[in-house]
């Protein structure tokens, strides 16, 4: 144990000696939060909306009241056929379209569940899946809506008198559809990433770098010993910065998380052995802290790209949605939205932190036995 | 002579790297207590010897043996009775020379009286006490070797390597380097040296010339001059550079 508690004062001795390493850890997250924060809550405004209504009923006519009622949306069109809505969106005309097709209204009083085709450009991936967000949260406002108000006309058609009529208390997330609220747990998990995986690893090749890996070598130090005193002292900083991103989060973008602080925790605990094993596997296989850096980066670009960060992982191809199954960050993209926005249990998210749990002890297993204490 | 304990032993100790043979087939022993200086010009394969002997690379073939434990199955055990100076600067520079003393300590073990003490003895027998508290970076380098030799010795190991020690520093400097080789072999510990000027030859007990990777003479320097005629370990090694010219 005492060698660990030696490596890890050491590691911190040198962190705050480093200028360029308190920048990397406490500077950068928060511009890289603000700009990205800011950058992507402002933009997703007027999403130019057509809209082909073939039902013409009242339920039909309230839907798209409540799309031309609000300043996400700007309706710049009707049409009457699917070749008009082509022509619109290919044209540019348009970035989305609803199409109510005919007897929705009447299917939805029969108690069927008629379905809204919404078509989005996804060119541009991030306003895609915005939009595509703002547009489901209006649906389903309206079908909730909708169904209390059945409910309630049945149960006091049927009940016997004296029954209460029950009407389930929902929880309603991200009301008023805020951007922001969907994409800073993002922002949350990219940045939790970059510090656990790209320091870590940048901070082990450094040693090899300038020789001092091959003084420990010569050394009775364990294996275990030297990964866990070079690993722990980025996964305590990684903690650090989740506390000052999370405070950030509340302060500067008045971001609440709905569900608990020590399930966030616990499960990013988890989330890190994956990117801490990245980046011990990294070390392994650069020779230069500039090197290391390249490989991270283009490791957090992958992860980032398949996490559905900015492209919902709905939109993309098929073959990519199944990609985005071997990427840990995707696991955790989903439990941090989850908790952030809805407060989701441990058990509610089981299929996502297992998953994420499994790869990340691999990857950390692997990693491990790969870090030789030799010179290669 | 050879009633005394052997520190160091390799038979035919061989690492090649793909198809070049950097160590060949080098065989020697070390005894107890001796400063070992092993010669040889730049890439002669001195360093890949001293770190198959300290288990930093795997050999390629044959046997070695450090503080009476094998180099192919006892590394581990090997790394607590040896201390090591790379030819290379490898302490911490962003550390003041007592934290990377205490740093070392820590990790060989030793507990927080021991590595005060050990401080105290080590800053005194490479003088180095007005430097404690110098960022390393800040030495000059003949005073950052002495922080690397003081780091070896820490956890008082029977044998130290010293890979090129006095490389890159003014002749002062390496006088004043070599007289602390003296005193730490009069602790009783083997010492085991490169070096690429041939004067410092003159210094050792025994020596081993290094050419190419094989070794191509071994002994006193004494004796080595009386075999090959000459009056300095300088014109030893030119004749014999010379004599393994003719051969190839
Ligand atoms: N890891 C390695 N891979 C390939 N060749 C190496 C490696 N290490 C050393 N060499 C080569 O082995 C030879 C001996 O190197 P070295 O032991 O460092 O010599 P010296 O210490 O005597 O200067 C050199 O030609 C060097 O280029
Ligand atoms: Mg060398």
């Amino acid at each position: 144990m005492q060698p660990i508690w030696y490596l890890i004062k050491k590691e911190f001795k040198q962190v705050f000696r480093t200028r360029e390493m308190l920048s990397i850890i406490f500077i950068a997250p928060m511009i890289q939060m603000l700009v990205l924060g800011f950058a992507i809550s402002t933009e997703v405004k007027n999403v130019s909306l057509i809209i082909a209504d073939f039902d013409r009923s009242r339920i039909s006519r309230e839907i798209l009241q409540a799309f031309e009622h609000t300043d996400r949306f700007r309706v710049v069109g009707y049409e009457t056929s699917y070749r008009g809505i082509e022509t619109a969106i290919h044209r540019w005309h348009a970035q989305m379209a609803i199409i109510i097709p005919a007897d929705f209204g009447r299917n939805l009083q029969r108690g069927l569940q008629p379905e809204v085709q919404v078509i989005v450009d996804g060119l541009d991936g991030n306003t895609a899946g915005v939009a595509l967000g703002y547009a489901s949260g209006i649906f389903q406002r309206f079908g909730e809506v909708w169904l209390q108000q059945r409910a309630v006309a049945r149960a006091a058609a049927a009940s016997p008198p004296g029954h209460r009529v029950v009407v389930e208390d929902r929880l309603w997330y991200n009301l008023d559809l805020k951007p922001e609220q969907y994409m800073i747990p993002g922002i949350v998990v990219v940045l939790v990433t970059i510090i656990s995986m790209m320091l870590s690893a940048m901070s082990l090749v450094r040693e090899k770098e300038i020789g001092t890996l091959e003084q420990l070598i010569v050394t009775p130090l364990k294996r275990y010993q030297l990964v866990l005193g070079k690993i722990l002292p980025f996964l305590i900083l990684t903690f650090i910065e989740l506390g000052i991103v999370l405070m950030a989060a509340q302060l500067i973008f008045g971001i609440r998380i709905a569900g608990s602080y020590t399930l966030l925790a616990g499960l990013a605990f988890l989330y890190l052995f994956a990117t801490l094993g990245l980046g011990i596997l990294i070390s392994t296989i650069t020779h230069t802290q500039q090197q290391a850096m390249f490989v991270s980066w283009f490791f957090i670009v992958f992860m980032i790209l398949m996490s559905g960060f900015f492209v919902p992982i709905e939109n993309m191809p098929g073959v990519l949605q199944k990609v985005t199954y071997i990427n840990p960050m995707r696991y955790f993209m989903y439990i941090m939205r989850e908790i952030f926005q809805k407060g989701s249990s441990l058990q509610f998210l089981l299929k996502d932190w297992l998953p994420m749990t499994a790869f990340g002890l691999v990857i950390f297993t692997f990693s491990v036995l790969k870090f030789q204490k030799r010179l290669t | 002579m050879n009633s005394r304990k052997i520190s160091v032993q390799t038979r035919d100790l061989t690492k090649r790297f793909g198809r070049f043979t950097a160590v060949n087939r080098v065989s020697l022993q070390v005894y107890e207590g001796e400063i070992f200086g092993f010669l040889g010009a730049n890439g002669a394969g001195k360093t890949t010897l001293i770190r198959m002997l300290t288990g930093l690379l795997k050999p390629s073939e044959g046997e070695g043996f450090v503080a009476g434990y094998d180099i192919w199955r006892q590394a581990e055990a090997i790394k607590r009775h040896i201390g090591y100076m790379s030819q290379r600067f490898s302490l911490y520079e962003d550390l003041t020379a007592e934290e990377n003393l205490t740093f070392y300590g820590g990790i060989y073990g030793l507990n927080r009286r021991d590595i005060e003490n050990r401080k105290r003895e080590l800053f005194a027998h490479v003088g180095l006490q007005p430097f404690a508290n110098q960022m390393t970076r800040d030495l000059p380098l003949g005073f950052k070797q002495r922080l690397a030799l003081a780091c070896a010795l820490l956890h008082d190991p029977p044998i130290v390597f010293l890979d090129e020690p006095t490389s890159g520093v003014d002749p002062r400097a390496r006088r004043n380097f070599w007289n602390l080789i003296y005193q730490t072999a009069q602790l009783g510990k083997t010492v085991f040296v490169t070096t690429h000027f041939m004067d410092e030859a003159e210094y050792c007990h025994r020596v081993g010339i290094m050419h190419m990777g094989k070794i191509i003479a071994l002994g006193a320097p004494g004796r080595l001059k009386q075999k090959y005629r000459k009056s300095t370990m300088q014109d030893v090694f030119i004749e014999l550079h010379r004599l393994s010219e003719e051969q190839a």
